[in-house]
């Protein structure tokens, strides 16, 4: 009898521990970015979130895109991490500065600036038997067009383009433009752009294609990137891309339902850098992200601090 | 998918029709020659890019109107479907929170036990097996998600689709209305409505619930209505003789004699659950095996993507043989005199002493467990004696809930137990996409499917003049099919070039067809082999049945890997994904051919290989083409992944329009997939419905 009196207490203190209203903040319901650096700008904020603003967030995992600002829109997901501005296939129907509707805000920049490029491995252009020694920028790749040559492709060389259509990326038109004898493969999701990618450099065998930094792909292969005229507006797309300043987003009615949310997010910046070395230690050495993102909590004390304080 | 669509029973096969299919009759030979000439010349004097009339895409503004569609459903009908939502929730919720915190044996011992009554102790090993393997991966509480939702979503599915299926049988009108959408259901590419399931069901596992249930729906329908349809008319007439009333012909007599045809639908529609399983994450549905297989795939690990697979697969297997072993009556064998019953090892075995020796270990095992059972059935009355199985299998899962709670905690799996493929398998992956030799194969056979196949027909069909293409396929279907099909098909037509997809929906009609051909190509020959060997036969099956449970998603990455991103390799993804049926079904077809007749062919002394080709496929044709009919409609339901790995088409428009949360342009292309889809069913029905009548089958 003893231990159906203590199992009832028990069940009674849990019973109570869960009428009481979870804690000040409430919960949350994030989606986790499907890519290392997303995911772990997006748990540096959960950190401080959950560790001193009294919210509990449930990560939901999913695959970005469209499929976030649907589940925004209906209320379901309270904000979005890292959102990559040229990646932004809806904003044009959703974010007010791209001429949508509204009911999507890009609140504040994350730090992370990206930089989109094409890329060839290093072994194709420097070392013993390079096959492209001369290939530095767009210039020379027409003088290389054959070692890209596929069956598809026919005479020209061949590009991995940018993978997904909605994409602001231009290919094509670059290359049209810049007289490059090239022509673009689009390989329909980022998975498979760099499952492509991999299989190539583990092969030793040229390619030549499109990549973005901060990304984890770069902590498992060795690429050099092939200039391309400098960014300027009046030339794009027969140029470099500009830089793709990333975004805290999130439904409209974030600000009113927690302004303390949308302030954290303001201030918030992370750096390139720091990202990129913690996306090497999680991709490359296989560590647990939770252990990476405390180390660097711990590590960087002052300036979480500094964001906390009104 | 759908195996059991349209599994009419093959009819006995007689000798009657051979002879007219012996015949050789030139006329259809001669026309398609001629056209295919004609054609020729039609793509010389006119060809080039074509375009289907501006004027006509302009004013069919078909993705206008969803999307105002969409618009107005939004704002004034979501209260109903978060509605549902929440009810669908209200089921699921509790179920996974208490697969979760149940101690693991208890999980395992629900479907191994009831294993152990129907199928015996191999039945309940494997079982045994395959769910220790979801927790040895570490994924056990994902299982159990995925798991709670496939529950809900095949019990809603089968209390609705039985009642469906009824309604079916009672009315042709309601069987001709329902039988267009359950098609549509079927091949409709799951990204059409995914999307626009988050915002009216949520970012939960409610709209993932919704959306598998979709595609899983059609099978319980279907085989209701056959089965009650094949009721015969003697016994209903007999009922009603005695006075049954409407209610009680249906639940005494329609249904119960219907039973097996229906178990059969809900075996299919758990199969066809299972295999959207995955789909979940894209709906944000929090946790599942779909979770762990999209992580690992967009990370590019083979291995762990393989983990999460098997755990469907063997998912599958327990749901498969589960609910096999309770349809079916009791095996009963046929012991030789003096033989003993083997409980684990095959009973051919029997010869062998040490054999005998680890059988009777178990015997006596056996014996002593139903002692406690047989004395509860003698002292516990005439209910508990007719209910023995369930009657123990309560106590000991309850005897287990009782010892977790109060003696010792049972808990979760130990981490210690766990064991995983990933290194393995990573290595074996690496080592053939490196591997000079393996990837000359891979090139060389792209080369020659592009080369050959896929670019001469993308560019004889696209480059043709749209309105000589829809002459073609609109006459050469009422040829072969008559004129209500030729109209529909006409319709299809004009509805995809006016909705602006005239290029798209031919090019995913040559890859389907480059698909098709290929999968004929090694799966006949196969399938002939499976026949005619039972080693191969065996080696064949657990493959096949691995091919069509695992998550398409596991195989594109090395499919990648392998033949590098390109639409030929979309191909060669479409292949393997269809190839099953058309082996399946031609050595089911050839296996059923009565061996009279291959003895009477070869008494007048033909060779085997004659017997074969002039006696035997003929008649197994209606069973190949049954194949051929499913292997297409598995071919055109790959588009909806094919883009992912750089397919072109409409699977493409599908996957591009769910990028940009365009729901009508989603539709549009996915409406093409499924008209295109059932027109190829419909055509293939009914030249197989020709065969048939040639063959004297029907």
């Amino acid at each position: 009898m003893k231990k159906l009196g203590l199992t009832a207490l028990v069940g009674a203190v849990v019973g109570m521990a869960m009428s009481v209203p979870a804690q000040a903040g409430g919960v949350l319901k994030v989606p986790v970015p499907d890519w290392t650096g997303g995911a772990v700008t997006c748990e540096i904020l959960h950190t401080m979130l959950e560790g001193h603003m009294g919210f509990k967030v449930k990560r939901i995992t999913m695959p970005s895109g469209s499929a976030l600002d649907e589940g925004m829109r209906a209320g379901d997901l309270d904000f979005g991490c890292e959102r990559w501005p040229g990646y932004d296939a809806t904003k044009d129907k959703y974010v007010a500065e791209y001429g949508g509707d509204g009911s999507i805000v890009y609140y504040a920049p994350t730090g992370i600036v990206g930089q989109s490029g094409y890329y060839v491995p290093r072994y194709l252009v420097e070392g013993d038997g390079a096959l492209a020694p001369d290939l530095k920028s767009w210039e020379q790749m027409n003088q290389y067009k054959d070692l890209f040559k596929t069956l598809e492709s026919g005479d020209k060389g061949r590009l991995i383009g940018c993978p997904v259509a909605a994409w602001e990326c231009e290919d094509a038109k670059r290359l049209e433009t810049l007289g490059v004898d090239f022509v673009v493969t689009e390989l329909g999701s980022e998975t498979a752009h760099f499952a492509e990618m991999q299989a190539a450099y583990k092969r030793k065998e040229p390619f030549i294609a499109y990549a973005w930094e901060p990304h984890w792909i770069f902590a498992v292969m060795d690429l050099v990137e092939v200039k391309l005229p400098e960014y300027s507006d009046d030339a794009w797309p027969a140029s470099d891309w500009g830089a793709d300043v990333t975004q805290w987003y999130g439904p409209k009615e974030l600000a009113d339902k927690h302004p303390e949310i949308v302030a954290l997010m303001n201030k918030v910046r992370l750096t390139n850098s720091e990202s990129a070395e913690m996306m090497l230690r999680i991709d490359e050495k296989g560590e647990d992200m939770e252990d990476v993102v405390t180390e660097w909590v711990e590590k960087n004390e002052d300036r979480w601090k500094a964001w906390l304080t009104n | 998918m759908a195996n059991a669509n349209h599994a009419t029973p093959l009819a006995d096969g007689q000798g009657a029709g051979l002879l007219q299919v012996g015949r050789t009759d030139l006329t259809k030979p001669i026309i398609t020659i001629a056209v295919l000439a004609a054609s020729l010349v039609i793509l010389v004097l006119f060809g080039g890019e074509q375009v289907f009339p501006e004027s006509i895409t302009r004013r069919f503004a078909f993705v206008d109107w969803v999307n105002q569609a969409e618009e107005w459903l939004q704002a004034n009908f979501r209260w109903l479907t978060r509605g549902i939502s929440d009810g669908i929730l209200l089921l699921l919720e509790p179920l996974e929170e208490f697969l979760w915190f149940a101690p693991w044996p208890v999980v395992v011992l629900s479907f191994a036990l009831p294993a152990l009554a129907y199928g015996g102790l191999r039945l309940m090993l494997l079982t045994i097996f395959c769910i220790v393997l979801w927790a040895g991966f570490g994924m056990w509480d994902d299982a159990m998600t995925t798991l709670a939702m496939m529950i809900v979503a095949v019990s809603i599915c089968v209390l609705t689709g039985i009642a469906t299926g009824v309604l079916c049988a009672r009315s042709d009108t309601v069987e001709a209305l329902v039988r267009p959408i359950l098609d549509t259901m079927q091949v409709m590419p799951a990204f059409v409505y995914l999307l626009p399931a988050i915002f009216f069901f949520g970012t939960n596992a409610a709209a993932a619930t919704i959306a598998v249930m979709i595609y899983a729906f059609p099978p319980v329908v279907r085989l209701t209505n056959l089965g009650i349809r094949q009721v015969p008319p003697t016994m209903m007439e007999a009922a009603t003789s005695y006075g049954a009333t409407r209610w009680q012909l249906l639940t005494k007599v329609q249904v119960p004699q219907a039973m097996p045809s229906i178990l059969l639908g809900i075996n299919q529609t758990i199969m066809m659950a299972l295999a959207l399983a995955v789909f979940s994450t894209f709906v944000g549905a929090g946790g599942g095996l779909g979770d762990q297989v999209w992580k690992a795939i967009t990370k590019l690990k083979v291995g762990w993507s393989l983990e999460g697979g098997l755990c469907i697969v063997t998912m599958a297997i327990v749901f498969d043989r589960l609910s096999q072993a309770m349809s079916k009556p009791p095996e009963t064998i046929k012991l030789a005199p003096g033989e003993m019953l083997f409980r684990l090892l095959p009973q051919s075995w029997e010869k062998f002493a040490p054999c005998r020796w680890v059988e009777s270990g178990i015997d006596l095992i056996w014996q002593g467990t139903a002692a406690p059972g047989r004395a509860l059935a003698a002292a516990g009355g005439e209910w508990v004696a007719r209910h023995i199985h369930l009657v123990m299998g309560a106590c000991i899962l309850s005897a287990i809930y009782l010892i977790d709670a109060w003696f010792w905690s049972v808990g979760s799996y130990p981490r210690a137990w766990e064991f995983s493929i990933r290194e393995p398998v990573d290595a074996a992956i690496d080592w053939l996409t490196v591997n000079p030799a393996f990837i000359v194969v891979t090139k060389t056979m792209k080369a020659w499917m592009y080369l050959y196949f896929l670019n001469p027909l993308d560019h004889f069909l696209t480059h043709l003049p749209w309105w000589y293409v829809a002459a073609l396929f609109t006459g050469g279907v009422w040829m072969a099919a008559g004129w209500r099909l030729a109209l529909a098909v006409l319709v299809s037509l004009m509805f995809c070039g006016a909705a602006g997809l005239w290029d798209l929906t031919l090019y995913t009609f040559a890859g389907t067809v480059v698909s098709v051909v290929f999968c004929l190509l090694f799966g006949i020959p196969l399938g002939i082999w499976a026949a005619n060997s039972k080693i191969v036969d065996g080696v064949l099956r657990p493959i096949l049945d691995l091919m069509q449970t695992i998550p398409t998603f596991v195989y594109l990455i090395p499919a990648l890997f392998f033949f590098g991103g390109s639409p030929t390799t979309a191909i060669f993804a479409t292949v393997i994904y269809a190839i099953p049926p058309i082996i399946r079904t031609t050595a089911l077809g050839l296996k059923q051919v009565p061996a009279d007749i291959e003895e009477v062919t070869r008494s007048f002394g033909s060779t085997r290989l004659q017997a074969l080709w002039k006696a035997k496929l003929p008649l197994a044709s209606p069973s190949i083409m049954l194949g051929i009919n499913q292997t297409i409609i598995m071919a055109l339901a790959m588009q909806t992944v094919t883009p992912l790995v750089a397919g072109l088409g409409l699977g493409k428009e599908v996957y591009d329009a769910m990028n940009t949360a365009d729901t009508g342009k989603g539709l549009a292309a996915g409406i093409g997939i499924a008209l295109m889809a059932i027109m190829l069913d419909r055509l293939s029905h009914a030249m197989t419905a020709n065969q048939r009548r040639a063959l004297g089958l029907s």
